[in-house]
Order: C-alpha cells, then sequence, then structure tokens
C-alpha cells in the first residue's frame, strides 16, 4: 500500500515531484489537476454560451 | 397469472394505512437481548453467532474501522433475517424494495467516504489514480476512477434487490408450473417439484450470502477509508 514509506523509494525531479502516478502526493495533485481542468472546461463553454447571441441578426 | 406474479411486491396496506414500517420493524423482537451473565440456549447460540461473524468480519479493520462493529452487525442481522422471514409464503420482503436498499446503500457509503475524507484526505483522493498508470491515461483513469466511485452504492442497493426479487419470482413461477403441470403429467409436476425445493434451499443460501455480501462490501469500503 501506498504511503510516506514507500514514496521515499521515488526519486523525481522538475515537475514529475509533484504531478506523477507513484507517490501519494504526485497522484493527488494528478486527480486535482484532472478535476480542475473538467470545471474549467465546464466554464469556459458556460461564460461562451452567455457571450455569443442564439440567432445572429442579418 | 401475469398480475398475480407481482402481487407480492407492492407495499402492503391495511385499512388504507401502509404496514411496511411493522414489517420493517418486525425481526428486531425475533433477537431477544442478553439479560443475564449466563443466558438460555437461544440468546447464548445467538451471542455466539453474533461473535464469529463480528470476529471474522473486524479482523482486518484498524482501531477507528473496528468502532462501525455495531452499524455492521446490526446490519448483516437485519437484512438476513428480513431475506429469511420473506422466503414464509404470503410474506412480504423489505429488501425487494430498490428505494429501501438505496436508503440502506448510500447512508453507509456516504459515510464510509466521508470518514476517509475526513481524516486521509490525500490518500482518498490519490485512491483516484491507480499507482504506475501511463501519464497520457491518467486523465481517463481518474474519470473512470470517479465514476466507479459513485455505482458503488446503486451497484450494492441493485444486487440485494435484483438477487432477492428474481429468486421469489423464480419460486413463484416454478410453483406455479408444478400446479399445472399436477394435473397434466404426474412425472413432470413430480421433477418440476425437486426442482423448487432445490431452489427454496438455494434462496434460502441466498437470503444469507446476500447479507453477509452487503455487509462485507461496506465493510471493504470503510476499510479502504480508514
Amino acid at each position: 500500500m501506498a504511503g510516506p514509506e514507500t514514496d521515499a523509494q521515488f526519486q523525481f525531479t522538475g515537475i514529475k515531484k509533484y504531478f506523477n502516478s507513484y507517490t501519494l502526493t504526485g497522484r493527488r495533485n494528478c486527480v486535482l489537476a484532472t478535476y480542475g481542468g473538467i470545471a474549467l472546461m465546464i466554464l469556459y463553454f458556460k461564460l461562451r454560451s452567455k457571450k455569443t447571441p442564439a440567432v445572429k441578426a442579418t | 397469472m401475469n398480475e398475480n406474479l407481482f402481487t407480492s411486491f407492492i407495499t402492503p396496506t391495511m385499512v388504507g394505512i401502509p404496514i411496511v414500517p411493522l414489517i420493517i420493524m418486525f425481526p428486531s423482537i425475533l433477537f431477544p437481548s442478553p439479560s443475564r451473565l449466563v443466558d438460555n440456549r437461544l440468546v447464548s447460540i445467538q451471542q455466539w453467532l453474533v461473535r464469529l461473524t463480528s470476529k471474522q468480519m473486524l479482523s482486518i479493520h484498524s482501531h477507528k474501522g473496528q468502532t462501525w462493529a455495531l452499524m455492521l452487525m446490526s446490519l448483516i442481522l437485519f437484512i438476513g433475517s428480513t431475506n429469511l422471514l420473506g422466503l414464509l409464503p404470503h410474506s412480504f420482503t423489505p429488501t425487494t424494495q430498490l428505494s429501501m436498499n438505496l436508503g440502506m446503500a448510500i447512508p453507509l457509503w456516504a459515510g464510509t467516504v466521508a470518514t476517509g475524507f475526513r481524516y486521509k484526505t490525500k490518500a482518498s483522493l490519490a485512491h483516484f489514480l491507480p499507482q504506475g498508470t501511463p501519464f497520457p491515461l491518467i486523465p481517463m483513469l481518474v474519470i473512470i476512477e470517479t465514476i466507479s466511485l459513485f455505482i458503488q452504492p446503486v451497484a450494492l442497493a441493485v444486487r440485494l434487490t435484483a438477487n432477492i426479487t428474481a429468486g421469489h419470482l423464480l419460486i413463484h413461477l416454478i410453483g406455479g408450473a408444478t400446479l399445472t403441470l399436477t394435473s397434466i403429467s404426474t412425472i413432470t409436476a413430480f421433477i418440476t417439484f425437486t426442482v423448487l425445493v432445490l431452489l427454496t434451499i438455494l434462496e434460502f443460501a441466498v437470503a444469507l450470502i446476500q447479507a453477509y455480501v452487503f455487509t462485507l462490501l461496506v465493510s471493504l469500503y470503510l476499510h479502504d477509508n480508514t
């Protein structure tokens, strides 16, 4: 089972230190980043549909 | 015939008042509470069974998980006794109702998830991504794991409902077939009756197994979160 003891065996550098699928912190950050990305996409499409009018005047 | 097949699943009423709460509370009076240091045979057997089940089920849990002992034991006793009482002819089985099973599954599952997020937030979030996942697959797997988490209470409830309902329906159908065949062919009726007896024995086993599976899965969800 992953934990702080098993996380110590992985020596990542750079961005992989915070975003990887091996350490507990890395996995948590990947999950949060995925949820954040989905939330941003939903927000983008909601705001975009408010700005663009339904019927363009000719 | 069609109308008779599903009438046993209609919630019973008496003078317009639904008596389902009484039926749900009924199994509790079949479990006498121990009142002496050395009880009578029935209570001793009941205590022995509860100790056996609780030791086996709670051995995997940490101290925090073992605080759920009363909840889990009550759950298995309730579902087991309700399922067994439902095998009596002309009785109503509350566990055939999806509403009731969802009412049990959702709060218990939500309790385990909330416990996990409260005491082990990092590990609970990290659970959504299996260890060693290749980088390009991470977003897809997070979404899949999230969906599988939310499916858990639904699967728990539907499993119990479907198993008990299907068993009762089969008993109805094969019992009806046996009755019809007695006037047509005695040998075929006898074979069908044998199948009915075997099915009834199976349903007794299914009643207990489904209670155990429901409780075990809740226990496993709790173990993952404590």
